[in-house]
């Protein structure tokens, strides 16, 4: 017994010596002399010469010059590697990546084909008949309760809205409390539910949103109001929309442009995926240097040829293309947009 | 589609071939040392050991290895190496990490990129990773000497020490060098700081400075060949090999995902060439290569050539009559769904990384917990229900190749029942190796194949049903039941993958909000990892020494031979038939209850 507490401890010794100091030196060693580059992590230089950022880091662009990344569970924080770990049963699911499409879905067939559904989902939403029922908003809320929570927890000016509509409304928060005796003090995310109902009935067709206005000093102010048409409804209310219309033939938008990736900060996206987003892209582009599109575009997608490329040289998948390396041309080749 | 797995495949068999001949060179004790080797050898060497003594040495210094853990991980806040200031777990994590780390499951209820230091990863993740990766590597070498009859096992200290030194050492070398020419850091800085191309897309800091975006760094190209070729699977970063520090092409998603398999492979052959029963091991080679194949194809036939059935439609409602406890029938209709326009040609990419290639998420899903290493490189919580069985499988088998070494004495355990039971149907008392299995060589056998079973399902039964658990659920349903088994099925398979979602992290001691559910997670897992770890080593052990000592009965006509096509089928029924029995319930409840019932259910 004592003699293998001795001989453990010398083999736990040599093991230190040979696994945390020798090995990883040896390796240091190498990778700093031969690959630089690689194993600083593959920063790269932009157009002045700073670190702009990591070929294999996904970093969020949201302007329409650019490409854009796949959607980020990390927020596109490097220090902290995320994924959504939804469930495919987890109604969150369906529901962000409908948010998504929303003010982007076009129709792919009939009299309107290529044009927006969102105008459409705005007159659908203002009617407020959902299943033959009124009340959109109500019965959004009601079927998706932590949806509704998730509303009214997700952003600090909600979150106040709702606490002063509770304010306002006494009334109806003591009957809340008298049907729910488990929370005596509810919280604004308690009463997400019961307020969207009043809100529907108060307002139909309606749904509040942050809207920025002239205040009286002349200075812009932003706060919530009930709002009848803008992304917010598009957004929100596309996934309703659809299932009152089944059978609408819509266009397919990509895969990876609505969906997470493991890590969060995955740094490339489908060729498919960028040329789906090149028109919207070109054209922004086009506006700012006031060239004309389809030249534009063809040079644009001339470049994302040549940098796409396939996992396992074409072996193990579809081609890609990494969002920065693309961006950074187009802002090498056309300066910053404006 | 399916180049990946059929090439990968093919390149571990025919590497495990050659290799095995060098580990039976190198575990023979046949190879001359250089002298500055053969010095620390001899250091180590305390003589032949018998069965109890190798055993004894084996739990010693398996009790050193955590007291060293623990202190190693309690150093963090005042150790070098920390430019980020990261200050010291949470007590309980420290205990479910140590035990993880030092039992090669390498659960992670913390997150590497948040809560670890350059230090912690190179002191405590590195020597945990060579160390217990070992352990099973000789626990396997101590019961083939013990089946060739040998009275004394060799000597425990030198075998770990050839293991590290002449088998791990070398290939993560290789490995780790392709690695830092695919793109994976190699660096004693913490942190890269860059400014972004579009300014201020990160948002803006109190003082209206744009945010820059700072990026984890390290010695991430020494952990992760290691951590491969040990079937560690802890990753340097939270989300593991799905990052692409961690993982940044698809070749390195290839050579990663070789790595894990090539030595449970060479493992097996190992074995036969150790006991010169080469077509034997070939026979147990088959079986499990044919169990492997069909987890590989259910996975990619279910998540990668499938929708991801959040977004599909069903165009029927569907009306169900429930009977509640009471005796009343309750009519409940699931209406219709419509589908979203997303185009689904490359399957469910839910959590999944493109650069890898279409298949790739759902392959290594299925060989990570075949070989219990636990790296993931996609999000196994959004992979689409019914291909997840393929992992569950893989846990609950737990002998699919298994980890290196425990997965071929798993699979051992899994022999002796099917002889036992072969000999019952045949009318002839069993024998392996033409020794007699009787009462004692059962009883041992029966304890350690049941020891997993009860592992997963008593603790997934009391945390589904209490506060312990349910909480920490972040999906719904058969989903977040799902959650909890897998957790358990991970631990007890001394695995390391995870649903993530399940909210077991705890983080940092100074966390001021943690999850209630952390710390009964962190102890109930941390407890699971030990006992299953231990006990299917040392009862193995002990029956191989029994069965071991006994004489060699001359092979004669009624004598069931190893080495056939029918032994093979006899062993895949066995396992199959007794998987099935303990474990098809759960997942009848788990990912086939999330298959077929409501999608998207409730919300």
């Amino acid at each position: 017994m004592l003699r293998s507490v001795g001989k453990s401890l010398w083999l736990l010794l040599f093991a230190v010596v040979l696994v945390c100091g020798i090995y990883p030196g040896i390796l240091w060693g190498i990778g700093q002399t031969l690959w630089p580059f690689q194993v600083n992590g593959s920063i790269l230089k932009g157009p002045d010469g700073k670190a702009v950022g990591s070929l294999l880091i996904a970093q969020p662009f949201t302007k329409d010059e650019y490409f854009w990344p796949r959607p980020s569970a990390a927020s596109y924080d490097g220090t902290a590697s995320s994924s959504s770990a939804l469930a495919v049963s987890n109604y969150a699911l369906r529901y962000r990546v409908a948010q998504a499409i929303g003010p982007i879905a076009a129709y792919a067939a009939g009299p309107k084909q290529g044009q927006l559904v969102a105008p459409d989902i705005e007159t659908w939403f203002q009617a407020d008949k959902f299943g033959g029922k009124p009340g959109i908003v109500a019965q959004w809320a009601d079927a998706h309760n932590s949806i509704a929570q998730t509303w009214v927890t997700g952003d600090p000016t909600h979150t106040a809205y709702v606490a002063a509509w509770a304010k306002a409304h006494p009334q109806i928060v003591a009957e809340f409390v008298k049907a729910n005796p488990a929370t005596p003090h509810p919280q604004p995310s308690d009463l997400a539910v019961v307020f969207f109902e009043h809100f529907s009935k108060d307002h139909p067709g309606m749904f509040p949103s942050s809207v920025t206005h002239k205040g009286p000093n002349g200075k812009d102010v932003t706060e919530i109001m009930p709002v009848k048409s803008g992304s917010d409804i598009q957004a929100n209310f596309f996934d309703m929309w659809r299932q009152d219309h089944p059978d609408v033939a819509l266009q397919n938008v990509p895969g990876d442009y609505v969906t997470t990736s493991g890590s969060g900060l995955d740094p490339d996206i489908t060729l498919a995926n960028a040329e789906f987003q090149l028109d919207r892209v070109a054209g922004k582009w086009a506006q700012d240097l006031k060239r004309d599109p389809k030249q534009v575009k063809q040079e644009i997608g001339g470049l994302l040829k040549q940098y796409a490329f396939s996992p396992g040289s074409g072996w193990f998948g579809a081609p890609i293309v990494n969002v920065l390396q693309v961006n950074l041309a187009l802002r090498n080749r056309y300066g910053a947009p404006s | 589609m399916w180049t990946l797995p059929i090439l990968l495949l093919a390149v571990t068999i025919l590497i495990s071939i050659p290799l095995s001949r060098y580990f039976a060179w190198i575990m023979e004790g046949r190879y001359h040392a250089p002298r500055v080797l053969a010095w620390f050898e001899e250091r180590l060497n305390s003589g032949q050991q018998d069965w109890k003594q190798y055993t004894i040495a084996l739990l010693v210094f398996n009790t050193m290895l955590f007291i060293f853990g623990f202190i190693v991980l309690c150093l963090q806040p005042i150790a070098p190496l920390n430019p980020l200031g990261r200050g010291i777990l949470a007590p309980s994590t420290i205990f479910n990490t140590v035990i993880s780390f030092m039992t090669n499951t390498n659960l992670q209820h913390y997150s590497g990129d948040q809560h670890l230091s350059n230090f912690s990863q190179i002191f405590f993740i590195l020597p945990n990773m060579f160390l217990s990766a070992s352990v099973g590597f000789c626990a396997l070498t101590a019961i083939i000497r013990a089946f060739r009859g040998e009275r004394t096992l060799g000597n425990y200290f030198v075998d770990m020490w050839r293991v590290v030194v002449y088998i791990y050492l070398p290939a993560a070398l290789i490995i780790g060098v392709i690695f830092m020419h695919e793109g994976m850091p190699m660096t004693y800085a913490s942190e890269q700081t860059v400014t972004t191309l579009e300014p201020a897309s990160m948002g803006v800091d109190d003082h209206g400075q744009a945010k820059p975006q700072n990026i984890i760094v390290g010695p991430v190209a020494a952990v992760i060949p290691i951590k491969m070729l040990g079937t560690n699977g802890g990753g340097f970063y939270g989300m593991n090999a799905a990052v692409p520090l961690e993982n940044p092409t698809g070749l390195s998603n290839f050579v990663t995902t070789f790595a894990m398999m090539i030595f449970p492979f060479t493992l097996v052959l190992m074995y036969g060439r150790m006991l010169r029963r080469i077509r034997h091991s070939v026979v147990i080679y088959s079986v499990m290569l044919t169990m492997m194949v069909g987890l590989i194809a259910w996975a990619v036939y279910w998540d990668s050539m499938r929708p991801n059935p959040a977004f599909t439609g069903t165009a029927l409602a569907r009306d169900y009559q429930l009977t509640s406890p009471g005796g009343g029938k309750r009519d409940i209709t699931v209406p219709a769904v419509a589908s979203l326009p997303v185009d689904q040609r490359l399957g469910n990419l839910e959590g999944k990384e493109l650069r890898f290639g279409t298949s790739a998420g759902a392959v290594f899903s299925a060989i990570t917990t075949d070989v219990t290493c636990g790296a993931v490189n996609a999000e196994h919580d959004s992979l689409n229900p019914i291909s997840s069985l393929s992992a569950f499988t893989g846990m609950w088998l737990n002998c699919v190749f298994g980890g290196k070494g425990v997965g071929m004495i798993n699979f051992l355990l899994f022999l002796i029942i099917g002889v036992f039971l072969a000999g019952q149907m045949v009318g002839r008392s069993p024998e392996y190796l033409g020794r007699k299995v009787e009462a004692r060589e059962m009883k041992l056998a029966v304890i350690a194949l049941l020891v997993h079973p009860l592992l997963i399902l008593g603790p997934s039964g009391l945390y589904a049903a209490t506060s312990w658990g349910v909480g920490a659920e972040s999906n719904p349903a058969a989903h977040g039941f799902s959650q909890i088994v897998y957790q358990y099925s991970s631990s007890s398979a001394n695995n390391g993958s995870a649903f993530d979602g399940l909210g077991v992290t705890y983080g940092l001691n100074s966390n001021p909000n943690p999850p209630a559910e952390a710390v009964p997670l962190d102890i109930g897992t941390g407890l699971v990892m030990l006992f299953s770890r231990y006990l299917p080593i040392v009862a193995p052990i002990a029956m191989a020494f029994y069965l071991g000592r006994k004489k060699v009965a001359p092979a004669s006509l009624g004598t069931m031979r190893d080495n056939t096509a029918t032994f093979g089928f006899l062993m895949l029924g066995t396992i199959l038939v007794i998987g099935a029995l303990l474990f098809l319930p759960v997942a009848a409840l788990g990912p086939l209850a999330e298959h077929f019932g409501p999608i998207p259910f409730g919300g």
